[in-house]
């Protein structure tokens, strides 16, 4: 430490951080895929109060939410392999499970997580918008998926955007998780740099500099969406 | 008959609604229904667009027969196309502006085109005096205006009646008025209309017939005049004595 901070290597880990981006990105990506479909149709069972399904979900969400996200790795990483195993011993496929590419494992817990997220956003999102407009939609004549996609969506979407866009930051950050994973994500690429010469300091501040800029460029990204969606301004909801 | 409904039941939980309405409506015919709050008109009305499911019941819209408990989607479908519906809450799409939530029903309901569709919205908006307001949002509305785009919504679908639930009550007083002014100006032009109100003088005025309905049954029907000058029922006796100012009876 007596010999201060190493720039040479602050900006060259820096660099090496950033490589580590696309597969923050990818992850994060697929797993709102998954997540913004799926966590809005459970939300619709919570809000209509589908029988089995409704309570499926409100259990779902407190089992996530209940847990830090490092032991749903955890979980995931060491008893997906055991189940991957035992299916390719019974139908006899030839591949080791420990040849799988740990981001398929990362896209399951992140979109399994942030669906939990996302259910209980877009279910109180949803309760903004009144249910007299989806009857109004009705006795015009939509049908219920045109009455979705073209009034309740929409205005759900406007007054759910910054929560998703919150949910989105945090699904960014929570990727550097990943190297528990041995995922080679932001996190872990600075880190293995870091191990060589000691120069931990170095590459954390690379690593802190990668995501305040990847999570203030997403949070950007989002302000503008909302400020487009937002033309009809929802000040009666 | 454009509408003969006989027989609608409908309970919620061990709460029965409506015990067996029965209900005839003639083109051209406004009637009026009248009854205190919680005796079912609103059921009544929402059971007849399929917004409610009737427990029992049947109606003849037109040429169409259906069973109101075992309609299936089509014939819903198809009798919404006749059945325009004003809500108490305007309910109108807040996303849209006054001439897309006109012509919503029609380009996305009807596959009306879409100038054509623009045409016919702008020509209702005109009729509730909205010319000025095509592209105001619903939250840049007042309260009268915004029932007035409902009215414009229902009246562009050119449906054979239109359903109305006391479309004044949201409203503040003074903007009953323009409210009710368009709702009689679309009367006088023929409009078939069931409209349930508690504003009395748009039902001696305008209705041709009113309808009292009290827990969930028809006690009492007939022109304004029998119903206001002769009331027959005890009930209908007592709850018009509270509605109506004490000399009423001779204004009509
Ligand atoms: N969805 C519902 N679930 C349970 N009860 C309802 C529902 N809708 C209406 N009711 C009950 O039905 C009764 C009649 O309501 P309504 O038809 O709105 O009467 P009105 O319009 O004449 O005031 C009321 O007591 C109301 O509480
Ligand atoms: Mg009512």
């Amino acid at each position: 430490m007596s010999e201060g901070l190493n720039y040479q290597f602050l900006v060259d880990t820096f660099f090496v951080a950033l490589s580590g981006v696309p597969i923050a990105l990818i992850i994060t990506i697929v797993s709102l895929l998954i997540a913004l479909p799926l966590g809005f149709l459970l939300a619709l069972t919570r809000i209509n109060r589908i029988p089995v399904l409704n309570r499926f979900a409100q259990i779902y969400v407190s089992f996530v939410r209940g847990t830090p996200v490092i032991i749903q790795i955890f979980i995931i990483y060491s008893s997906v392999p055991l189940l991957l195993a035992s299916i390719f011993e019974k139908y006899n496929i030839n591949m080791n499970v420990y040849d799988v590419n740990p981001i398929w494992y990362a896209f399951i817990v992140f979109s399994l997580n942030t669906t939990a997220i996302l259910i209980e956003v877009f279910r109180s999102a949803l309760s903004t918008v009144s249910k007299g407009q989806l009857e109004a939609a009705y006795s015009v004549g939509l049908t219920n998926v045109q009455a979705f996609r073209r009034i309740i969506i929409p205005q759900t979407l406007v007054v759910a955007l910054p929560n998703i866009c919150t949910a989105t930051v945090n699904l960014i950050k929570a990727t550097s998780l990943g190297y528990a994973m041995s995922l080679q994500e932001i996190t872990l690429r600075a880190k293995v740099a870091a191990n060589v010469g000691y120069n931990y300091v170095e590459a954390y501040i690379d690593i802190f500099l990668v995501y305040l800029i990847l999570c203030s460029l997403v949070e950007y990204l989002f302000k503008l969406y909302e400020k487009r969606l937002r033309r009809y301004k929802a000040v009666n909801v | 008959m454009m509408l003969e409904i006989t027989n609608i039941h409908k309970s919620f939980g061990n709460n029965e609604i409506l015990k067996g309405v029965d209900l005839q409506i003639d083109k051209g015919d406004v009637v009026v229904i009248l009854g205190p709050s919680g005796s079912g008109k609103t059921t009544l009305l929402r059971c007849i667009n399929f917004l409610e499911k009737a427990d029992q019941g049947h109606a003849i819209f037109g040429d169409i027969d259906v069973n109101l408990k075992t309609a299936s989607k089509k014939q819903i479908h198809e009798i919404r196309q006749k059945v325009a519906f004003v809500f108490q809450n305007y309910n109108l799409f807040n996303n849209k502006t006054a001439l897309e939530n006109v012509t919503e029903g029609l380009i996305i309901g009807r596959k009306v085109a879409k100038d054509e569709a623009i045409e016919i919205g702008k020509k209702a908006l005109d009729k509730v005096g909205l010319a000025e307001k095509y592209h105001a949002y619903p939250s840049e509305l007042s309260g009268g205006q915004q029932q007035r785009v409902g009215i414009a919504r229902a009246v562009a679908l050119n449906p054979d009646i239109i359903l109305f639930d006391e479309p004044t009550s949201a409203l503040d007083p003074e903007l009953v008025g323009e409210v009710l002014t368009v709702m009689k100006n679309i009367a006088n032009e023929g409009t078939t209309m069931l409209v349930v109100t508690h504003e009395m003088s748009f039902a001696k005025d305008v209705a041709n017939r009113v309808i009292f309905m009290d827990a969930g049954v028809v006690v009492e029907e007939g022109t304004p005049k029998d119903i206001f000058v002769n009331p027959k029922e005890e009930r209908t006796k007592k709850f018009l004595k509270r509605v109506l100012p004490e000399d009423y009876i001779f204004y009509i």
